[in-house]
């Protein structure tokens, strides 16, 4: 056995990342790590190559307990990662990266130029890569740049490969290209870690299966024995620990028009509407388009073309400033980044949207300002020592409920959420749930991304499911986790038409 | 709390302590001496808090002074009214505050770049208008600004107390000094939230622009020249008393009455090496550690909280 974890743990601040992470590689096979999106398995990986160190649990490196503290550690026991983001100098050329840190020195420390492209172009040559060593990296495509990253990584005589999602940046006949090395390298004998959460690409590259589920080792064994759904069915099948229950109501008007948003490669064509009093669920996976769309509607990104209605009027949104009036909210994915200014007091984040019916002529109203303060902190039971605190204290359910605050004090009616319960526990995420439905109920049209399954099934009155930035399916309430697993994971007839040209930009997890 | 007192406390101290070490710091002649010098830095630093707090930096600072100092006083030696000269050195900080604003936001070129090239053009541009020259036929009533008294305290004195007055209104009241600190505090947050984040940048710009004319003219009143020379250095001393005061190169911190503080312990760090006959090479090094030293609290402090 070539790598062996038993029992890994590792927690990142309040957030439990890995539990009970088990995992065994041999060399000379492909094996496959699968599992939602925040399941644990970029920090086993990062675990592995030395990049984060775990809080417990056993590390066997050919049979013998390690430590890696650095990542050099790993490296120099021949341990090399490919990193979802490419991690390459692109002013440099093709060379220069795969030795860069580890050139051929001449005498005074002078970089032997000759040496080394006689080396790069060897290692190429002997893989037969469609790459040139004196090309410049930033003008190679994306599967260019992962080869880039593969040459580093096999520069010296690596015996486990990590992959971590390696198409997901790829067209399809980059990916094919991709895997016909993976196999060559397996045939030479190394040992590879392949990360993904395609499961159709599973069949054509793994020999076998390690599912990981909320940080634990839920299943291993050999790929040839297990079913896809049974797959799928380890990958969601969690028993919940949060019991939310939402009464269906009949919906309004409509709120929300989107017809035909198409931005290249991330969106394409995507229609849908949300009406007052109703919760709809976007699905899929990282990379499918998701956040893209809140953003498209939003004005944070231009769109090619498609048209947006709000309340019934057509909205042309280029700004978040128009977003603003037309009554739309963003509840970002990132409060911390894009959602508060955490060092400002609570008070002023409260109010910021709302600011011009807070003011007369540009002057604010101290004490309206405070009042409202004291109404929505009420109304949303924000826990606070007090109005002037600043937000970056407050816990992450709370931040969650201020930014929610903020747009319901600029009378927002159509609220878009982004990732609504990452980072934040148990009892604030149901606390979340209430105040979504609670906006339903008040008549806003919510508007929801999650990564996460079973809150989207209990939460959502209808389902979107995207892939490759189109909706797959509309899904009625009661639709299962593993039908809507299928439309997010498997080709379908209308995604394997649209066979992209150039990379979609990746959500980082 | 204590640590926001930090700045004043240590103004109070060098205050007491240079009373009991000179017995000519506690005098009417000295201290009005005191506030006329710091007056110019302490207008601009005004200035610069707002641009601080919504996370920029202004480095045009000197030079956009000395240009409308010297515009200011050529207007005057033509002829025109003192008030009319005023205006033209307000009209002239204001149009490089504008500049700077626009491009910044227009462009998206780091503030410290834009305001690095546009101390460079403000600079020559003094220099080419004014062929190196100082103006000297400048009407003598024009000294009553930087020299003269009202009510007996020193007439830059009450121009300081408006300029604060107003600048902390518009800092702690209005609209346009909330949105400078969300913007400063968290550019992103803000722009998602639908601020118009290039109007209110450029604003402060050119508010800060404004006062740099003003300030020109304090010191052309003061000196009774227009030097094209004027001001050279002075944006690292109007930071420094900013960044002494609390404000953040982070952006989202700082106030009026930090800035003052900041700025008055710099004047009295001066004043006090006068009196006390240490060396002004000596006077530099010691500003110098005090800038670290204020900095390095801030950091510590905030460490420990965060």
């Amino acid at each position: 056995m070539l790598l062996e974890l038993r029992g890994i743990r590792k927690r990142f601040g309040g957030i439990e990342a890995l539990r009970n992470g088990n995992l065994a590689v041999q060399g000379a096979e492909v094996h496959a790590l699968v599992g939602e999106n925040g399941a644990g398995k970029s920090t086993m990986a990062r675990i592995i190559a030395g990049m984060v160190a775990p809080d417990g649990g056993e590390f066997l490196w050919r049979g013998r307990p390690v430590r890696f503290p650095r990542p050099a550690d790993a490296a120099a026991q021949g341990i090399a990662m490919v990193h979802q983001e490419s991690l390459l100098a692109p002013h440099l050329s093709v060379a220069e990266n795969i030795f860069l840190g580890r050139e051929p020195r001449l005498p005074l420390g002078w970089i032997d130029r000759r040496r080394l492209y006689q080396a790069a172009a060897r290692l190429i040559e002997e893989h037969r890569f469609p790459l040139q060593p004196d090309w410049r990296v930033e003008r190679l495509n994306p599967a260019g740049r992962q080869l880039v990253e593969i040459c580093r990584a096999i520069q010296h005589g690596s015996s486990l490969l990590i992959f971590d999602e390696p198409t997901s940046a790829l067209s399809e006949a980059e990916t094919v290209e991709v895997f016909r090395i993976v196999r060559q390298l397996r045939e030479r004998g190394m040992g590879v870690l392949y990360i993904t959460h395609r499961l159709e690409e599973l069949r054509a590259i793994g020999d076998r299966i390690t599912v990981l589920r909320d940080g634990e080792t839920v299943f291993s064994g050999p790929l040839a024995e297990v079913g896809t759904e049974q797959i799928i069915r380890h990958m969601v099948g969690r028993e919940l620990a949060a019991i939310y229950e939402r009464k269906a109501q009949t919906p309004g008007e409509e709120l929300l028009r989107v017809e035909r948003l198409t931005r290249r490669p991330a969106l394409d064509s995507v229609s849908f509407s949300v009406r007052a009093g109703e919760i709809v669920g976007v699905a899929g996976l990282v990379g499918a388009g998701r956040t893209e769309l809140l953003r498209a509607i939003f004005g944070l990104d231009p769109v090619e073309s498609g048209r947006v209605w709000v309340a019934g009027r057509e909205a042309r949104i280029r700004h978040p400033r128009d977003a603003l009036r037309a009554g739309l909210a963003l509840i970002p994915e990132d409060r911390q980044r894009s959602g508060l200014a955490i060092r400002l007091p609570l008070a002023w984040n409260l109010t910021l949207a709302a600011l011009p019916q807070l003011s007369r002529w540009g002057f604010l109203l101290a004490e309206r300002e405070r009042q409202v303060c004291e109404e929505f902190t009420q109304r949303l039971r924000i826990r606070a020592g007090s109005l002037r605190q600043p937000v970056g204290r407050l816990s992450g359910g709370t931040q969650q409920k201020v930014v929610i605050a903020k747009w319901l004090l600029a009378r927002a009616r159509v609220f878009l959420f982004d990732e609504p319960t990452r980072g934040i526990d148990v009892g604030a995420k149901i606390e979340v749930f209430q105040l979504m439905d609670e906006l339903a109920r008040n008549g806003a049209a919510v508007l929801m991304v999650s990564s996460e399954l079973p809150e989207i099934v209990q939460v959502a009155d209808r389902i979107l499911v995207m892939r490759q930035g189109r909706i797959t399916a509309e899904l009625p309430r009661g639709a299962s986790q593993e039908e809507i697993m299928r439309f997010a994971t498997l080709h379908t007839q209308t995604a394997l038409r649209g066979n992209r040209e150039a990379p979609t930009e990746e959500e980082t997890p | 709390m204590i640590q926001r007192l930090l700045p004043l406390a240590t103004l109070a101290t060098l205050f007491i302590a240079l009373s009991l070490a000179s017995p000519y710091f506690l005098t009417y002649t000295n201290l009005t001496s005191v506030v006329r010098q710091t007056a110019v830095i302490n207008v601009m630093a005004l200035g610069m808090t707002l641009i601080i707090i919504a996370g920029g930096i202004d480095l045009s600072v000197g030079a956009v002074m000395a240009f409308s100092g010297l515009l200011g006083t050529m207007a005057l030696e033509a002829g025109w009214p003192i008030p009319a000269g005023v205006a033209l050195a307000l009209a002239c900080g204001l149009g490089w505050g504008l500049a700077n604003g626009l491009l910044i936001t227009q462009l998206k070129i780091n503030p410290f770049i834009v305001t690095l090239g546009t101390l460079g053009i403000a600079r020559g541009v003094t220099l080419i208008i004014s062929d190196g020259l100082p103006v000297h036929r400048i009407p003598k009533e024009f000294s009553f600004i930087g020299e003269g008294n009202l009510l007996g305290v020193p007439f830059v004195l009450w121009i300081l107390v408006f300029c604060a007055v107003l600048t902390h209104v518009l800092l702690e009241h209005t609209r346009m000094g909330r949105y400078a600190f969300a913007i400063g505090s968290n550019p992103e947050a803000a722009w998602y939230t639908g601020i118009p984040v290039a109007f209110h940048t450029t604003a402060v710009y050119a508010y800060s622009g404004l006062l740099c004319g003003l300030a020109g003219m304090i010191e052309a009143s003061r000196l009774m020249t227009g030097q094209p020379t004027a001001g050279q250095g002075y944006e690292l001393q109007v930071i420094a008393a900013v960044v002494i005061g609390g404000g953040s190169l982070r952006g989202g911190e700082g106030s009026v009455a930090g800035t003052l503080v900041g700025a008055f312990i710099m004047g009295l760090l001066a004043n006090g090496s006068d009196l006390l006959g240490i060396s002004p090479y000596l006077q530099q090094a010691i500003i110098g550690g005090v800038i670290i030293l204020a900095v390095a609290v801030d950091e510590v402090r905030k460490r420990r909280f965060t």
